[in-house]
C-alpha cells in the first residue's frame, strides 16, 4: 500500500526515469488458476431440465413407480415371500427399450462381487471367527430367488440379471407418457443382521424370538433421469440408493402375535388392534408432551412366551414415498406421541424390544418428536403422518417414515453416557434422513455427501436444540455433546495424509475415510458457511430454499451449490472449489507485525527515491512519513510524540478540515503493518482479534476475498489509539485451521491438550 | 446410515485411531496423544483377555485401566534416532466416545528420525487403520499404519 501510493506521487510529478536494464527470466504463461475463479468448468451448463438458479427447470421431469405388494413372512424359517406389481410411468421425453430393477439382496448372494472388489492382505493374526467365516464357511444362501417376471396379461417377460441389477425387456418401447405394468414373484432367506451387518434382517433375542427389520426387500425400480439416464450403478453394500417416488399398497402377513409398524398409513387398524390398543392410540394422538404406550413391556413379554401359528395381514398405503420398510416381532413394545408440525399433527413413534429399556422408553419418542420440529424449521414441514424409530442392535439405517437405531443398555439395565448419546444422536440422524434423501431425493449411490453430509449438518442443529429443550436429559452437560459439526472436530482428518483423502465430490464407494469424507467434512463445511461466512439468516434462507425447491424431486450437487448462491447473493464458488472439490485445508496465521511512527521528517526510503529521480524536497507534495520502529530513521522521541507534532498533517488539517469538525477526528497513536500468512490452500476469511494495552479487544473479519490477488500472504495497516498487545487469528476455532501454532502474535504457544493433561495429573 | 459410534464391523466398518506426536525442543520431549474409540478398544480387550471391560462408565475398575495400559504399552513402540525409546504412560482421559492416552518421552534434544510401530487394535480388526501425525517445529508429517504396514519411519 505504502509503496504503491509513493510510486503514484512520483508519476504525478511527471518524471519518468528510464528503468535500469535487467533481463529477468520470463515466466511461462498460465491459465486462470485463481482460487476465486468461477466454477464454469466444473459445472455443466444449465438447461431446461435444471435452471441456472438451482431450481428445477421448466422441462424437469421424474419417473414414477407405483407398487402393489403382497408380502408374507415365514418366522419359523426366516424367509420372506413377495409378489409385487409395478406400474411404471415414463414421464421422460425418451422412449425406453428396457427397464432396470435393483435387486439389492443379491449383495448377499453367493455369487456377489462385493467381497471380490475389496483387496485383502494376509494379516499376522486373524480372529478365529473371521477366519472361519472367511476361509472355512460355505456362506449364507442369500439373494433374491426370482420365481417369475410377468406382464399384466400373465405372460412371462424376458429378464437379465447382472449382479444387483435386473433388466426387464418390454415387448415394445415405452413411449413418453405411457405406463408399463409388470409383476415379479420372489423370495429370499433373511440374513441375521447382527452377524453380517446387513442393513436389514433379523436379530435373535435370548429367548429365541426374532426381531425383523426389513428393507431393500423387494425388487425396486432404478432411477431414470436427465443426468444419468438409468442410474444402474451396482450395489456393493456400502453405497446407498437412488429410487423414484411412487405410491405403495402393501399387505404384510405375519404371525398373529406380532407387533408391526411400517411405511404408510395402517388401513385396517380396527381389525388389528385390540380394544385396549385402540383406546391407548386415541390417547396418544392427544398427548403432546410424553409418549403413550400402545403395547406394554408386560404384553410384549407375555407374547414372547408363545409362537402363534395363526396369521394376520397388516394393510398399509403410502403415498409419494421412494422406498418401503417394516419392522415386526412378537417381542416389540410400541409407544407414540403427537407433535405439532405447522398446522397438523404428526405421530412420533417408537418400536423396541424390552432389551432397549430403560433407555428407549425414556428418550426414543422424545428424540423423534424433537427431530421433526428442528428439521421442519430448517427445511419444510414434515409432510408424512408419522415417523418411527425402531430399536435394532447395531443398526443405524433409514427408510421413509421408519428407521432402525442402535443404543442398548447392558443386561443389568445400566448404560454409559456414550450409549445414551449414541442412541439419541443416531435417532436424530436416521429420522432426519426423512428429509435428506427420502424427500429431497438425491442420488445416494453417486453422491453420498448430499444426504449424509446435509443430514449430519442438520443433525448437529437438532442435537443442540434437543439439549436446549431437554436440559435435564443432557445434565450435567450444558450443551449437547455433538460429535460432528463444530469446525475443530474435523481438524484431525483434514490435517491427515493427503494420500488417504478424496475430495467430497467423489463417489461414496471410492472414498477412503467414509465417515469423515461423506458425513463430517460436508457437515462441517455447511456449519462454517452458516456461522462464519454467510451468517445464519442468509444461510438458513438459502438452505430452506434448496430443500423446498427439491422436496419430492431429484437434485444434483450443482442444484444445491447454485441455489445456495442464488438465494443469498453470496458468491461461494471459491468455497465449493476448496471445500468440496479439493482436499485443501485451512491454515492461516500472523507472519509478522511491524510497528510504525508518524513524522513529518523525511525517511530514508523516500529520500532515496527522490534522489534517484533527481527531485528536490520542494517538488514533493506535503507528505506524512511512516518510520518503522528500530529502523535507521527511528528516534526514541517518536514514541512520545503525537499526530499534533506532525507539521505536514497539522497544516493539511488547518487548511482542509473546518474547525468545528476537528474535535471529532480520530487521533490514532499506534500504527502497525500486520502480515497474515496462509500456508493452507483454502482462502478462509481472516478472523483477527486485536487485544489492546487496556485489556479491551476488537475483532475484525477480513472476507476470504482478501486472498484473491495474493494467495500466500497479505498485509493490513492498523491505526489505533491504543497499543496492540496481542493478535489472535481465528480465536474461536471456527475455520478448521489445522495448525494454530502460527495463530498468535507475539508467538505464544497455546497450552495444548498435552500440557493441560499433565498439569491436571499433577494437581491430582 | 450411521455406524455405531463410527465402529461398526464387517462391510460397513470404519476402524480408525489417531495418534498425535509432537517434538517440543524447549522441554526436550516427545509428547504423544493417542485417541482410540472406546467401543473398539473395549471389544479388543474383551476378545483378547476374555474379560468384560467397561471404560468410561460407573462400572469401570482400576483393573480395566491397568489392562488398557498394559495393552497400549505392548502394542505401541517408538524409536528415536534409531534407538527404541522408553516412554512414560502418563494416563488417560475421555472425550465423548474416545479415550485419549498420554505418553511422553523425555531427554530428546534433537530429532533426526522417528519410527513408530502402532499395532493397537490391529489384532482385533483386519481393517483397522492407525493414523499418525508427527509435528516438529519445522514440519508436519502423517502416515497411516495398518496390518500391511504396522511400522513407519520418518527422517528429519
Amino acid at each position: 500500500m505504502k509503496c504503491l501510493s509513493l510510486v503514484a506521487i512520483f508519476l504525478f510529478a511527471g518524471i519518468v526515469q528510464a528503468q535500469e536494464e535487467t533481463k529477468p527470466e520470463r515466466k511461462p504463461g498460465h491459465t486462470n488458476n485463481n482460487r476465486f475463479k468461477q466454477l464454469y468448468e466444473e459445472f455443466s451448463t444449465p438447461n431446461t431440465y435444471r435452471s441456472a438458479n438451482g431450481a428445477p427447470g421448466p422441462d424437469y421431469y421424474q419417473q414414477q413407480a407405483d407398487y402393489v405388494m403382497d408380502i408374507e413372512l415365514d418366522d419359523k424359517n426366516a424367509r420372506i415371500y413377495g409378489n409385487e406389481t409395478i406400474t411404471y410411468t415414463n414421464n421422460s421425453p425418451d422412449a425406453l427399450e428396457y427397464l432396470w430393477v435393483q435387486l439389492d439382496q443379491n449383495v448377499r448372494a453367493q455369487t456377489s462381487k462385493s467381497k471380490l472388489i475389496e483387496p485383502s492382505g494376509a494379516a499376522p493374526a486373524e480372529m478365529a471367527g473371521t477366519f472361519v467365516g472367511e476361509y472355512m464357511g460355505t456362506g449364507f444362501d442369500g439373494g433374491f430367488k426370482i420365481d417369475h417376471v410377468k406382464n399384466d396379461k400373465g405372460a412371462n417377460l424376458p429378464y437379465t440379471i447382472n449382479q444387483t441389477m435386473m433388466r426387464v425387456d418390454m415387448p415394445k418401447h415405452l413411449q413418453p407418457g405411457d405406463k408399463f405394468v409388470f409383476s415379479i414373484k420372489w423370495w429370499y432367506n433373511i440374513p441375521e443382521h447382527t452377524i453380517d451387518r446387513a442393513r436389514s434382517g433379523y436379530e435373535t433375542f435370548d429367548d429365541g424370538n426374532r426381531g425383523y427389520v426389513i428393507a431393500q426387500f423387494y425388487p425396486r425400480m432404478a432411477v431414470y433421469n436427465d443426468v444419468e439416464g438409468w442410474q444402474n450403478s451396482q450395489f456393493f453394500g456400502r453405497d446407498e440408493f437412488a429410487l423414484p417416488f411412487g405410491n405403495f399398497e402393501v399387505n404384510i402377513t405375519v404371525p398373529a402375535d406380532h407387533t408391526m409398524d411400517a411405511t404408510g398409513k395402517l388401513l385396517n387398524r380396527k381389525e388389528i388392534f385390540s380394544k385396549d390398543m385402540m383406546k391407548r392410540y386415541e390417547q396418544a394422538k392427544k398427548s403432546y408432551d410424553k409418549p403413550v404406550v400402545i403395547v406394554t413391556q408386560a404384553e410384549a413379554e407375555a407374547a414372547s412366551k408363545g409362537f402363534s401359528t395363526e396369521k394376520k395381514t397388516w394393510k398399509f398405503r403410502a403415498e409419494n414415498v421412494r422406498d418401503y420398510g417394516f419392522a415386526t416381532s412378537r417381542r416389540y413394545i410400541w409407544d407414540m406421541m403427537a407433535v405439532k408440525i405447522g398446522n397438523k399433527d404428526v405421530m412420533a413413534v417408537s418400536v423396541y424390544p424390552p432389551e432397549g429399556n430403560p433407555l428407549w422408553e425414556d428418550y426414543s419418542t422424545l428424540a423423534v418428536a424433537a427431530t421433526l420440529k428442528s428439521y421442519s424449521r430448517m427445511t419444510f414441514d414434515y409432510p408424512y403422518h408419522k415417523a418411527i424409530s425402531v430399536h435394532a442392535k447395531n443398526q443405524g439405517m433409514e427408510y421413509p417414515m421408519i428407521c432402525w437405531n442402535y443404543g442398548r443398555p447392558d443386561k443389568d439395565g445400566t448404560y454409559s453416557e456414550r450409549t445414551k448419546y449414541g442412541m439419541i444422536s443416531v435417532i436424530i440422524h436416521e429420522v432426519g434422513h426423512n428429509y435428506f434423501p427420502m424427500i429431497v431425493n438425491s442420488d445416494e449411490r453417486q453422491w453420498t455427501w448430499m444426504d449424509e453430509g446435509l443430514n449430519t449438518f442438520v443433525q448437529y442443529v437438532a442435537e443442540q436444540d434437543f439439549g436446549e429443550w431437554y436440559p435435564e436429559a443432557i445434565a450435567p452437560n450444558k450443551a449437547y455433546p455433538s460429535r460432528r459439526g463444530p469446525a475443530n472436530k474435523i481438524v484431525d482428518y483434514m490435517a491427515g495424509d493427503q494420500d488417504q483423502m478424496a475430495p467430497i465430490m467423489t463417489k461414496g464407494l471410492n472414498t477412503y475415510s467414509f465417515g469423515n469424507n461423506a458425513y463430517g467434512k460436508p457437515a462441517t463445511g455447511l456449519n462454517i458457511l452458516r456461522e462464519t461466512i454467510m451468517g445464519r439468516e442468509l444461510f438458513d434462507y438459502s438452505f430452506r430454499t434448496y430443500a423446498q425447491r427439491w422436496m419430492f424431486k431429484h437434485p444434483t450437487p450443482e442444484d444445491f451449490f447454485r441455489t445456495m448462491e442464488d438465494a443469498s447473493a453470496v458468491d461461494l464458488d471459491w468455497f465449493w472449489r476448496a471445500w468440496f472439490y479439493s482436499t485443501e485445508y485451512t491454515d492461516i496465521g500472523v507472519q509478522d507485525v511491524k510497528k510504525f511512527y508518524v513524522t513529518s521528517k523525511m525517511n530514508k526510503e523516500v529520500r532515496e527515491m527522490m534522489e534517484a529521480r533527481g527531485m528536490k524536497a520542494e517538488d514533493l507534495p506535503p507528505l506524512v512519513y511512516l518510520v518503522e520502529e528500530g529502523s535507521e530513521d527511528f528516534e526514541e522521541s517518536m514514541r512520545t510524540s503525537t499526530l499534533d507534532d506532525v507539521t505536514t498533517l497539522n497544516e493539511y488539517i488547518m487548511d482542509n478540515v473546518p474547525a468545528s469538525e476537528r474535535a471529532n477526528m480520530k487521533k490514532p497513536k499506534f500504527f502497525y503493518e500486520v502480515t497474515f500468512e496462509k500456508p493452507g490452500g483454502i482462502p478462509m476469511p481472516i478472523i483477527a482479534e486485536y487485544t489492546y494495552s487496556d485489556g479491551t479487544t476488537e475483532r475484525i473479519t477480513y472476507p476470504a476475498q482478501i486472498w484473491r490477488k495474493n494467495d500466500k500472504s497479505v498485509g493490513k495497516v492498523i491505526a489505533s489509539e491504543k497499543e496492540i498487545t496481542k493478535i489472535v487469528v481465528d480465536p474461536d476455532e471456527e475455520t478448521a485451521d489445522i495448525d494454530t501454532d502460527n495463530n498468535t502474535w507475539p508467538k505464544r504457544k497455546k497450552l495444548g491438550d498435552f500440557n493441560n493433561f499433565k498439569n491436571k495429573v499433577k494437581e491430582d | 446410515m450411521l455406524f455405531p459410534l463410527l465402529a461398526a464391523n464387517t462391510d460397513h466398518k470404519f476402524y480408525v485411531s489417531t495418534t498425535n506426536i509432537e517434538f517440543v525442543p524447549s522441554s526436550k520431549s516427545v509428547q504423544i496423544i493417542s485417541k482410540i474409540f472406546i467401543d473398539d478398544i473395549e471389544e479388543a480387550l474383551q476378545k483378547r483377555y476374555g474379560k468384560e471391560v467397561s471404560l468410561a462408565t460407573k462400572k469401570e475398575t482400576d483393573a480395566d485401566r491397568e489392562l488398557l495400559k498394559s495393552y497400549v504399552m505392548q502394542k505401541f513402540h517408538i524409536s528415536i534416532n534409531g534407538k527404541e525409546a522408553t516412554y512414560q504412560y502418563l494416563g488417560i482421559d475421555y472425550e465423548t466416545d474416545i479415550v485419549k492416552c498420554y505418553l511422553e518421552i523425555t531427554g530428546v534434544s534433537a530429532l533426526k528420525s522417528i519410527e513408530v510401530e502402532n499395532t493397537i487394535l490391529l489384532d482385533a480388526f483386519d481393517d483397522q487403520k492407525n493414523i499418525i501425525h508427527i509435528k516438529t517445529p519445522e514440519s508436519r508429517k502423517s502416515m497411516v499404519l495398518d496390518n500391511d504396514n504396522p511400522k513407519g519411519l520418518l527422517n528429519f
